[in-house]
């Protein structure tokens, strides 16, 4: 499968704060949407800064497209299209005037659908930034990144400022994207469920190391969670267990392949995992 | 670069507008009555004033996501310094329009109310220099320290642009002594001066914001 986005090895150290992103390797097909989670700090900004090198990344490669992106690579990041949490624009502007300046930055910047999208999502193009709730900037920073028709989109928590009506609407647009196979979305959020609904992979972060990179089909179909008692996790065998967490009556055991450990350990109720509790599991959970 | 100018020009002009409507008070009363020394002040407060909002614009997109999402834009890092540069010399030539148009009126309604026409001369050459110096002093030392200082940045900049256009004048004064020729000298050498900073800045700019992390 083509990659339009892979990453190996990335390192980055901050010195100042004693962060340091370590390694970090994954890869986005085409067509594809990536979800990306971890807790704050994780790194998963950082990460985002290597791919779109506004961070400096210390070693490892990040191919955009199949190569490699320079300072100099304007015509890569005509393809890309990004939303960053919060005020992507200055607030003394409008949508007006931001439009006209976005059409001298991007070749392939198309008025008629920025317009488009403002009607969409009920934007006002007259009034000011300021004037704008919190969810209608990242309506308008969504609508920017849309409107030069890239082909890869990377939004740090973009949907965040969003209620559940507009977020729904948002990754309805998000799937028409990559509707045909050659767009794909790098989605970082705190919203798992936004995830759970859009997401093809979802890549998990930790403390600046990736923990495990998983297509949604495993995670529904394939990782479980077992709800074990304290005599049924003794008996299990530990290379089974990928992370186990001790709640107050019994141990949360999360496994790789949930149809064979329920054909394994008939006693034991084995459960659908969710992007939460897989996230719980392997963050505050032993591995 | 056309977004860059377009950017940095809408940018300035929330600011400069306002600026804009007080030159032109300031100036209605200063071709009004017949006064040296408010002309002078006008005509220095135009030429610099606007370089000083379209320094503070350049402050003000760090206060968004704006200064980090440009770097995600079809654009060079040496290109978004340069645009910085050129708008910096765009207000400066503002501000020499401004200055122009009130001390042109002056002299018409009131006649040259200067000592000599090339006092004039040496007014321009002043203002335009202070405004040069500034811009060379801002940019660097903005990204070298960090854009959550910027007003400290332009104060201190601004308070050595004075001092260096001063400290020049009056190591030009003493060599020369007063003349027509010395304000000749001391206009060209301010010109040269603070070109030769300004110019020699922007690649010094470059290379530090090339290092940058957002």
């Amino acid at each position: 499968m083509e990659n339009i986005l892979e990453l190996q090895q990335i390192s980055k150290t901050f010195p100042k704060s004693n962060f340091t992103l370590d390694n970090v390797s994954f890869s986005l097909p085409y067509g594809a949407i990536g979800g990306f989670v971890g807790e704050n700090g994780a790194g998963k900004t950082t990460t985002i800064g290597c791919i779109l090198n506004t961070v400096r990344k210390d070693n490892g490669t990040v191919k955009l497209f199949g190569r490699e992106m320079l300072d100099v690579d304007t015509a890569l990041r005509e393809k890309i299209g990004v939303v960053y949490d919060g005020d992507n624009f200055p607030s003394f502007w409008t949508a007006k005037q931001l439009s006209r300046v976005m059409a001298g930055f991007y070749a392939q910047w198309d008025d008629a659908l920025f317009w488009h999208y403002l009607k969409r999502f009920q934007l006002l193009p007259e009034q000011k930034l300021r004037n704008y709730s919190r969810g209608m900037t990242m309506k308008l920073a969504i609508a920017v990144a849309l409107s030069h028709r890239p082909q890869l989109l990377i939004l740090d928590e973009a949907t965040s400022g969003l209620d559940p009506v507009m977020r729904d609407e948002m990754l309805d647009v998000f799937l028409e994207f990559v509707q045909d196979e050659r767009h794909s979305v790098l989605l970082s959020s705190h919203i798992t469920s936004d995830l759970e609904k859009v997401a093809d992979y979802i890549t998990f972060l930790h403390n600046g190391r990736l923990l495990m990179t998983v297509s949604k089909n495993d995670l529904a179909y394939r990782y479980a969670v077992m709800r074990c008692r304290e005599n049924q996790f003794r008996a299990l065998d530990s290379g089974d267990i990928i992370a186990y967490r001790k709640r107050d009556y019994q141990i949360d055991v999360l496994v790789s392949d949930g149809e064979a450990a329920r054909k394994k350990y008939h006693d034991v109720v084995v459960d659908h995992v969710s992007i939460d509790e897989m996230l719980l599991l392997l963050i505050k959970g032993i591995r | 670069m056309r977004g860059l100018l377009k950017n940095n020009i809408y940018a300035t002009l929330s600011g400069g507008k306002l600026f804009g409507i007080f030159m032109c008070l300031v100036g209605s009363i200063a071709v009004s009555v017949v006064s040296q020394s408010l002309l002078i002040g006008y005509g220095l407060t135009g030429i610099v004033g606007f370089t000083v909002c379209a320094l503070i614009v350049v402050q003000k997109e760090f206060t968004s996501k704006w200064g980090k999402y440009k770097l995600t834009l079809p654009v060079r890092r040496a290109d978004i310094i340069k645009s910085q540069f050129w708008n910096h010399l765009i207000w400066l030539l503002v501000g020499v329009v401004f200055a122009g148009a009130g001390i042109g009126l002056s002299w018409l309604f009131h006649g040259c109310q200067f000592d000599q026409p090339l006092d004039i001369l040496m007014l321009f050459a002043l203002g335009v220099s202070i405004s040069l110096f500034l811009g060379a002093l801002y940019f660097p030392l903005f990204y070298l320290i960090g854009e959550e200082r910027g007003e400290i940045i332009l104060g201190i900049a601004l308070l050595c642009a004075f001092v260096m256009d001063w400290g020049l004048i009056s190591i030009l004064n003493d060599l020369f002594g007063p003349g027509r020729t010395a304000i000749l000298i001391e206009t060209a050498a301010l010109f040269v001066c603070s070109l030769s900073a300004f110019f020699l800045s922007c690649p010094l700019t470059t290379w530090i914001y090339s290092r940058k992390e957002y």
